[in-house]
């Protein structure tokens, strides 16, 4: 069966439904940008249990059905607006950029492209140099060509190489540009705005797999998590040769996210139990015939 | 206790035979920093990042090691450890102990810690400064629902027999039970066993049965030193099954137990009698096999 990454999921948002049905399509590894919750949090340590979660619960529950979790670690563009908590914010990362499976610094970016925004921008990419770590960009939905361009020059700016970032939520107006620059282009497929499967097809078939990234971003908005395997089987369908469909639904993800020295096929591909009491036990020590006693999460977690 | 000196020395020997020349440069020049450099900054970032310096294989000691280890702390068994535990706890103990700094750094850490950040330092709480102070975080550590954190604290660690009051080690104990943990690793069961806790096992035993579920052979060991009518009868029911791990457990229990009654039910299984006389049916082996086979 294809391995698929989705290297972008907000999986905090997501049920174990979701989790069962992701592993069952193929999804061996999961990347969950830190990001803003739908509403913006009022206190930093808000934010603080919310990074402890990316790296804590959330890759704990993620190993339960199976799949790895890795994550990102920065001060997203809309909250960047609260200035006197973004300045607490940017004290806080510190304690959480090296930690284990964290990837890039991000998301960061524009969202109105305030000046605030771009301070907290800027910081972040300083900080991402220091800690040899990818950067992750979000670009904004409004203004969308003036806000990519702008997050690359300003990369640029601060000596950034374009190799090390990957630049999501591109479309049609956007990904000549930031292909012909060197960056990564993500793509986020969704049901009803941004990109959908169709469109992917025909940019793939036109710009080819280099450096081309394709993710669910699905949270807690009308999303699905089932976005990059639906996706590779339409590029399937459509034609488009099955090494290129490898490459944009997990090679070049696994790629570019690997620069952090975080991230290794390894980690899925000989995944040592993290403990006994996992659910995904299916290489027990079970001998022919007896009847697995394993049961499930629930069991074990109190809700 | 030895001097956190010793401790230090001690780990340091155990890593230069675990990990390779590389990492030990880099944790001596961290070392350095985070003892001259008046911030915590750079512990708290040496601590993350030692996951990409040191393995998660587990130490490979000799016996003079595991002796040494107990020698220095009672009940300490780095035999259960991973080399990066061990390299967090080095860089952990080399932090200056002055009180009022080290508990703002350290609740940070404990604060904002990953996964195995946090097996790290509940694992070495028996080896921490001011470890009496560090109870309410143990006791909170066991409301995890990760069973590696819970397991570094309630398993081959002294910590909690040591300092936790009764309520609290019930508490953890039956949570063992009910995450299916092996009990046999958690320490001084036998000196920390009370009525409390052998009701407890008791009435969860009978939800489990209710519920039409096998119960854990090892929760008759809670049971064992206070046995009475009650707890015979379900010993009996214990003993009628068909399971052979679930029959040793039973027979752990009775055998143990001062019970007359209880060593009459035995003398009906003189097989088993004679298997745990001889030491080839054990509190330990039963755990371990339990562990292998059903878990």
């Amino acid at each position: 069966m294809s391995m698929y990454i989705d290297p972008h999921i907000h999986l905090v948002s997501r049920t174990t439904d979701d989790y069962e049905a992701m592993q069952k399509a193929g999804i061996v590894a999961t990347i969950e940008p830190a990001f803003w919750l739908g509403q913006p949090r009022t206190e930093v340590g808000s934010f603080k249990d919310y990074f402890s979660t990316l790296v804590g619960w959330e890759r704990f529950r993620a190993s339960q059905f199976g799949i790895v979790h890795y994550c990102t670690m920065g001060l997203n563009s809309k909250e960047a607006n609260n200035i006197a908590l973004a300045e607490q914010v940017m004290e806080l990362l510190p304690l959480y950029v090296g930690k284990e499976g964290v990837v890039a610094i991000g998301e960061i970016g524009y969202d109105d492209q305030t000046e605030a925004e771009d301070r907290f921008y800027r910081e972040q990419l300083e900080l991402a140099k220091e800690v040899d770590l990818p950067v992750l960009i979000h670009t904004p939905h409004r203004d969308k060509k003036k806000g990519t361009y702008r997050s690359m020059d300003v990369a640029e700016e601060h000596g950034m190489n374009p190799g090390w970032i990957i630049v999501d939520h591109n479309n049609e107006e956007t990904v000549k540009e930031v292909l012909d620059r060197g960056y990564w282009a993500g793509f986020t497929i969704y049901p009803h705005t941004k990109m959908g499967s169709e469109r992917m097809v025909e940019i793939v078939k036109q710009y080819g797999p280099e450096r081309i990234i394709v993710n669910s971003a699905a949270d807690w908005g009308i999303s699905d998590p089932l976005a990059v395997p639906k996706t590779a089987d339409l590029m399937r369908k459509m034609g488009i040769p099955e090494e290129h469909v490898q490459m944009v639904t997990y090679r070049n993800a696994l790629t570019a996210f690997s620069l952090s020295g975080q991230m290794d096929e390894n980690d899925w591909l000989q995944a040592p139990p993290i403990d006994q009491t996992k659910k995904m036990s299916g290489n027990s020590v079970l001998r022919g015939g007896q009847v697995p006693r394993v049961e499930g999460p629930a069991d074990r977690v109190e809700n | 206790m030895a001097s956190t000196q010793d401790i230090l020395e001690f780990l340091s020997g155990i890593l230069s035979k675990n990990a390779e020349e590389k990492s030990l440069n880099w944790l001596s020049q961290k070392t350095e920093k985070i003892q001259s450099s008046g911030s915590p900054t750079a512990f708290f970032l040496a601590f993350s990042q030692a996951s990409r310096f040191f393995s998660k294989e587990k130490l490979q000691l000799d016996e003079a090691d595991k002796n040494k280890a107990d020698e220095l702390v009672s009940g300490y068994e780095p035999e259960f450890w991973n080399v990066l535990q061990t390299a967090r706890t080095y860089l952990l103990l080399s932090y200056p102990q002055e009180k009022e700094t080290w508990f703002s750094a350290v609740n940070q850490l404990f604060e904002t810690a990953d996964m195995h950040e946090h097996q790290a330092l509940f694992a070495a709480l028996p080896l921490m400064p001011f470890q009496e102070d560090l109870v309410d975080r143990a006791i909170d550590g066991c409301r995890t629902n990760v069973a590696l954190i819970f397991d570094a604290i309630a398993l081959n660690n002294p910590y909690p027999a040591k300092y936790f009051p009764e309520a609290n080690w019930n508490q953890m104990v039956l949570k063992a039970v009910f995450m299916q943990r092996p009990l046999y690793r958690i320490q001084s069961q036998d000196s920390r066993s009370n009525p409390a806790l052998a009701e407890i096992a008791r009435d969860f035993a009978h939800e489990r049965w209710a519920a039409g579920r096998n119960v854990m052979p090892e929760l008759w060991r809670l049971v064992s030193p206070f046995l009475n009518e009650k707890y015979l009868e379900d010993l009996q029911k214990v003993m009628s099954s068909k399971d052979d791990l679930e029959l040793a457990g039973g027979a752990l229990a009775l055998f143990n137990g001062s019970s007359g009654t209880g060593k009459t039910l035995l003398s009906e299984f003189p097989t088993l009698a004679s298997q745990i006389e001889s030491g080839e049916i054990t509190w330990e082996k039963v755990g371990k096999e339990y562990q292998d086979t059903r878990v």
